[in-house]
């Protein structure tokens, strides 16, 4: 006779959590690292031409950077603004219906002017160490684009923790400034304003 | 199938790049070619002139090294690749979008180049041409690299983390490169002058030029004629320094 049969004593199933796991984070966050990494390293192993393609109306490539670096500063003021307003931080402004198109198209903005920034950048002058403003700079910009990087991939996945989003922003924009300090805001201070 | 609208964005942003890239590569091979056109025109003009001066230099089109300098008993232009190399030479002129002058002289074995913007920019570089091509270094990780010929001279200047390109001629005195070392008060103040072709100059002046990374200023106007400037108390005597007479090598 067949021993008693026994019900398989049951496996503990924690129960499928529908809210938030901060797990979800690592794929984004390593793509992230790839792109910084990837740019530090290019940076540093091309040897900087001084020379990349020019913009029309402008007589040299660094005020042409400085300027678009000074736009893109303005239209990140602008996504740090309206996320405020979005987060209802902002108490005698209820958020407008408007103000989620506000926040993509200033960001998208935003990125669209570095990315001839920073392909000057890495190819006209490559990853540099020899200050403190340079290398504060060189190690911003590799931040910069593998934090902006995580923080699309992050807005792709449902069931982030709601810290997420705005660690991320914040600290795109925190290095965004920084960038802004260590290059255009010191060379319009040293060199002035010259078309 | 959809793809979310942030990873459109990354991917907007990448193309972008990449056709920056290409088209910085084309701008940057096109920048070559120019300077070897360049220098092809400044090949020809110094063959007329060796022909004319019964030079023994006499550089051949297929780019093959002339050897008959050694029978002259001053130092003769050399060719390599087409370029024609003077020994000795001085170049000077603006950068690229007016933000800074560059003085470039070689002298044989040796080459000394000064980029000021009058103000606080400025750079004192040294290097040994090779070729007709120079790659020199200075304080602060300045850098320079440059191509030269008989006439011209077409580079690459990078200070303080910013690059500046250049296309310069040569000139004679009292064009040129000055430079002034004193030692005011324990510290050794040393200023560098450029002086265009058109005779307008640009200086900038170190009060403290031994420190590793030395911070300058305007330097007063230079007296051509009796080669000094006065700097608050203090009479600065300048030295040319030209590739010409070797002076200040």
């Amino acid at each position: 006779m067949a021993a008693q049969w026994e019900p398989p004593a049951p496996t503990r199933l924690d129960p499928v959590q529908p809210g938030t796991s901060a797990r979800l984070l690592v794929v984004p966050a390593l793509v992230g690292c790839l792109v910084a990494l990837t740019l530090g390293i290019y940076g540093r192993l091309h040897s900087p031409t001084g020379v990349a393609v020019d913009v029309i109306g402008f007589s040299n490539g660094a005020t042409v950077k400085s300027v678009l670096a000074s736009g893109a500063i303005g239209f990140a003021i602008i996504q740090v603004g309206s996320s405020l307003v979005m987060y209802g931080k902002v108490r005698w402004f209820g958020a407008p219906s408007w103000i989620g198109g506000l926040h993509r198209w200033s960001g998208r903005i935003t990125f669209i002017l570095t990315v001839p920034v920073v392909v000057h950048c890495l190819y006209a002058l490559g990853f540099q160490t020899f200050s403190a403003r340079v290398f504060a700079h060189s190690i911003a910009g590799c931040l910069f684009f593998g934090v902006f990087t995580v923080k699309m991939l992050a807005l792709t996945r449902r069931g982030m923790p709601g810290w997420v989003l705005p660690v991320l922003g914040g600290l795109a924009f925190a290095l965004l400034v920084l960038l802004w300090f260590t290059s255009a805001f010191w060379f319009f201070t040293t060199f002035g304003w010259s078309r | 199938m959809k793809i979310a609208t942030p990873v459109i964005t990354l991917i907007v942003g990448l193309a972008l790049a990449a056709s920056l890239l290409v088209s910085s590569m084309s701008a940057v091979s096109g920048e070559k070619a120019a300077l070897a056109r360049a220098s092809a025109a400044a090949n020809a003009t110094a063959a007329a002139s060796a022909a004319a001066t019964a030079s023994p230099a006499q550089p051949t089109s297929a780019g093959v090294s002339a050897t008959a300098a050694a029978s002259a008993a001053s130092p003769s232009p050399s060719s390599s690749q087409g370029f024609v190399i003077p020994p000795h030479a001085n170049y000077v002129g603006e950068v690229q979008g007016n933000l800074g002058s560059v003085a470039l002289v070689v002298h044989d074995t040796f080459a000394i180049a000064y980029f000021c913007n009058g103000k606080t920019q400025e750079a004192w570089l040294r290097g040994t041409p090779q070729n007709g091509k120079l790659s020199m270094t200075g304080k602060n990780h300045a850098s320079l690299t440059a191509n030269y010929a008989l006439g011209h001279a077409r580079g690459t200047v990078i200070v303080d983390g910013i690059s500046h390109i250049f296309s310069i001629i040569a000139v004679h005195k009292p064009s040129g490169l000055y430079q002034s070392i004193e030692t005011v008060r324990g510290a050794t103040v040393k200023a560098g002058w450029i002086v265009l072709a058109n005779g307008t100059q640009v200086g900038s002046l170190e009060p403290d030029s031994t420190s590793a990374t030395p911070s300058a200023r305007t330097a007063p106007k230079l007296d051509i004629s009796t080669l000094t400037a006065q700097d608050g108390d203090t009479t600065l005597t300048a030295t040319p320094i030209d590739g010409e007479t070797g002076s200040g090598f």
